[in-house]
């Protein structure tokens, strides 16, 4: 009911390049001795709900740090091969990381709120950029908060704490902050579960609106909402892509055997 | 259930055994505490209570007789009993002790009045009349108005002197300089307004010096108190309790805004409340901004190696560093290398008399400022370990570089940890002794470190400070027992100064955590 946009699901293989929000090729990574990552390729699509399965520790979090360059704060994290985001290899040592990060927004497993007031909270990353017009950040937040469905149940409390919000409407504001800076990329850190049931649905039809104006890769343990909204799926085990497809073909047919035990729930 | 008859001690009662002890402990140390501080605050209270006065008649063992008016301090515990008594003797008041069987009578002497001179000292006696001038002897209920209009004459006189005097005999200097010849007009111009203005000084003084007090002793015998000294008359024996309470009221406000009299003995101890209140302000701004920075560093930027936790250790070992160390540190550094290096660079034309190389508030700031340094950064580094990992991914997910995060996430969560570790600093400093007396604190600093002198905040000065003043009174206290309550009324006002900061900092630190953690 919510792939209404479904007719043009391409073949994976088929992707070219301007349809490809995120080019990844023979990407590894280590934290110190140990390989997380081990030569991964792959084009994740332009304007598409991408999904990142697998077990716990298969690296498909890392996978989606290294979008952003969040991995950088950990020490000992060694890392090799491109990824490709607006023709420019983001792995360069010239990349400005701050820039990289406005574009490619993350949301993480909890909802990570600031100890400010809701509007702090949704220009913290506006302010940093030095947008300091009153107005403009007044606008801002008021369609951050639109497009994270947020607006309707704050609006009249604006200035009040976000730790006052419930677990599903933190989790939203958090998105309304990284879609405050208009990204093209939203990286989602299994955004929903810390939440429940009905809230996971709400986010879930949310993601399904917002992927009109960026591209979402979604790292989820919940196999039902991988077939549920995503429009690709990738399997990783044990650092390596197993198999990666549109969502129909993965969890209908899948190609591996592995992919098949995991997704039936055989292991993992 | 165990065999509670076997011999021994069965596992429930010694479970029961081990609590009572700890219970036992506990107690202990809560009696240790609430008598301490009943101790200063009933004694410190004492200081400011209004005593009675007694007409207290006897024979000395030696057969002779006498008769005072005097405090009388009769604990049933002490064989003795202690009077504070005034007589022609010793009118500013004398203590003897004495036993039960020397005295004969005590009664309340309802007539006597406690006479608080200007100058700290008292006088126990009857007052009898005012002598003004120019009137008949004006009753005593008169004594406050009066006071008062002699008040005036005094501000008047303080006025002539400082503003015309002063700026006379100062030009007239200007003119010995210039080598001006005695007689220039100019000159005997001056001469001639000074003598005028002398003049006027001198009436006034005159007319001052025609109000006084008549009292009498015990004895009858008559004395005579000029009404310029007199600060306050108290006719304590005839004092409901309400008016006693209204006593004590205005002793306390003495007590805060005076200075001290008598070497310490009486009088007030507002520079020594200034000076510790200005030492510790200084110092909060010298240590915050040094171990929040430090910790910041040691928590978010030294990298995870032998020797970042080789100076962590030192840090915390720092804290445990005797004070008279960092006194005579201060001394020999911040006051002799520094200040003496300042003095030759800056004001070497005074020398060789030091301005920076002496003893002052800024050392003596600067000192505790190390002292105190460990505490902050501990507390800091405490406060920067418990911000979530999630808020600072969260920051530098939306661009934040390492320092925006600090500074706008990090630090705000940490705020009520470096709340902590400045009050535990204050605290410190507020009650430190050793140190200061080597750096900056004295007994008695004729003038307050803040004046309307240019530069207006003299940092080289030396100042004067609660606990110092404490310890002052402590030896005086071996030998007169006023000053020992005037020792524990400073006592309970250097509690109350840590405590109302502390409750401040606990306030603030409430507000900061709701503010900034979840709640």
């Amino acid at each position: 009911m919510l792939k209404l946009f479904e007719h043009n699901t391409l073949n994976v293989n088929d992707i070219n390049k301007d349809q490809t929000a995120v080019e990844v090729k023979n990407l590894s990574l280590w934290f110190g001795n140990k390989q997380v990552l081990n030569d991964i390729s792959m084009r994740i699509p332009r304007n598409k709900i991408t999904a990142l399965i697998g077990q716990s520790g298969c690296g498909k979090s890392t996978l989606i740090s290294c979008f952003n360059r969040l991995n950088d704060l950990y020490d000992g994290c060694k890392y090799e091969g491109e990824i490709i985001i607006d023709e420019r290899n983001i792995n360069s040592r010239k990349v400005n990381v701050s820039r990289l990060r406005t574009n490619v927004g993350m949301v993480f497993q909890r909802p990570n709120p600031f100890p400010m007031s809701i509007y702090e909270n949704v220009c913290y990353g506006l302010k940093l950029q030095g947008v300091k017009i009153r107005r403009h950040l007044d606008d801002a937040v008021e369609g951050a908060l639109k497009q994270a469905a947020l607006w309707d149940e704050v609006k009249d409390r604006l200035f009040e704490s976000a730790h006052a919000l419930s677990g599903g409407q933190q989790q939203r504001l958090v998105i309304a902050r990284a879609l405050a800076l208009k990204p093209d990329i939203l990286l989602l850190d299994e955004p929903t579960s810390a939440l429940d049931p009905l809230t996971t649905l709400f986010i879930e039809e949310l993601m399904d609106a917002l992927k009109k104006q960026c591209t979402i890769i979604i790292v989820t343990h919940n196999m039902q909402q991988a077939a549920r909204v995503s429009d690709y799926t990738a399997f990783f085990h044990q650092g390596r892509l197993i198999e990666y497809a549109d969502s129909d073909t993965l969890f209908t047919m899948p190609e591996k055997k592995q992919t098949e035990d995991y997704i039936t729930g055989r292991y993992g | 259930m165990v065999n509670r008859t076997t011999f021994g001690i069965s596992a429930v009662q010694r479970q029961s055994l081990v609590i009572s002890l700890t219970a036992f402990f506990t107690s202990l140390l809560l009696i240790a505490l609430v008598s301490v501080l009943i101790l200063i605050s009933f004694r410190g209270t004492a200081y400011f209570w209004p005593e009675p006065i007694y007409m207290v008649t006897g024979t000395h063992h030696d057969g002779t007789t006498f008769s005072v008016l005097a405090n009388v301090f009769d604990e049933p515990a002490n064989e003795d009993v202690t009077l504070k008594y005034s007589d022609t003797e010793h009118p500013y008041g004398f203590q003897i002790q004495l036993s039960r069987e020397e005295i004969d009578t005590s009664l309340l002497a309802n007539e006597s009045a406690e006479i608080k001179l200007l100058d700290g000292r008292r006088v126990l006696a009857i007052p009898e009349h005012i002598v003004v001038p120019s009137k008949p002897p004006q009753t005593l209920d008169k004594i406050d108005a009066i006071i008062e209009d002699v008040a005036q004459i005094s501000a008047q006189i303080e006025e002539l002197n400082t503003r015309h005097l002063a700026s006379i005999h100062e030009a007239l200097s200007q003119f010995d300089k210039r080598d001006v010849v005695a007689d220039a007009p100019a000159r005997e111009r001056l001469v001639a307004s000074f003598k005028e203005y002398q003049k006027r000084v001198e009436v006034l003084e005159k007319t001052r010096a025609e109000y006084t007090l008549s009292v009498s002793f015990a004895d009858g015998a008559p004395f005579i108190i000029p009404i310029s000294s007199i600060q306050d008359v108290d006719f304590v024996s005839r004092l409901s309790t309400f008016e006693k309470w209204k006593v004590v009221l205005s002793e306390v406000g003495v007590f805060l805004s005076d200075s001290p009299k008598q070497a310490n003995t009486s009088g007030g101890v507002f520079p020594a409340l200034f000076g510790t209140i200005l030492m510790v302000f200084l110092m909060t701004i010298i240590v915050t901004p040094f171990g929040v920075l430090a910790a910041i560093y040691l928590s978010e930027y030294a990298p995870n190696t032998a020797l970042t936790t080789i100076i962590r250790v030192s840090v915390s070992n720092m804290a445990g560093v005797p004070s008279i160390v960092y006194g005579v540190f201060g001394l020999g550094f911040f006051v002799y290398t520094l200040g003496g290096s300042i003095d030759e660079l800056l004001f070497s034309e005074t020398l060789p008399a030091p301005t920076m190389g002496s003893p002052g508030v800024f050392w003596a700031a600067l000192t505790m400022a190390i002292l105190t340094l460990p505490v902050v950064i501990v507390a800091t580094e405490e406060g920067l370990r418990r911000v979530p990992e999630g808020l600072k991914a969260g920051s530098y997910a939306l661009g934040a570089t390492k320092i925006e995060t600090i500074v706008r996430t990090v630090l705000p969560i940490a705020s009520p940890g470096i709340m902590t570790g400045v009050i535990l600093a204050i605290a410190r400093a507020a009650g430190e002794v050793a140190p200061l007396m080597l750096v900056g604190a004295v007994k008695f600093a004729p003038t307050l470190p803040i004046d309307g002198e240019f530069p207006y905040l003299h940092l080289d000065r030396q100042f004067m400070h609660l606990g110092v003043l404490i310890y002052d009174g402590a030896f005086h206290s071996q030998t007169d027992g006023k000053s020992a309550s005037m020792m524990f009324a400073a006592c309970l006002l250097l509690l109350v100064v840590v405590f109302v900061l502390n409750i401040l900092a606990v306030v603030l630190r409430a507000r900061l955590r709701k503010r900034y953690l979840k709640g």
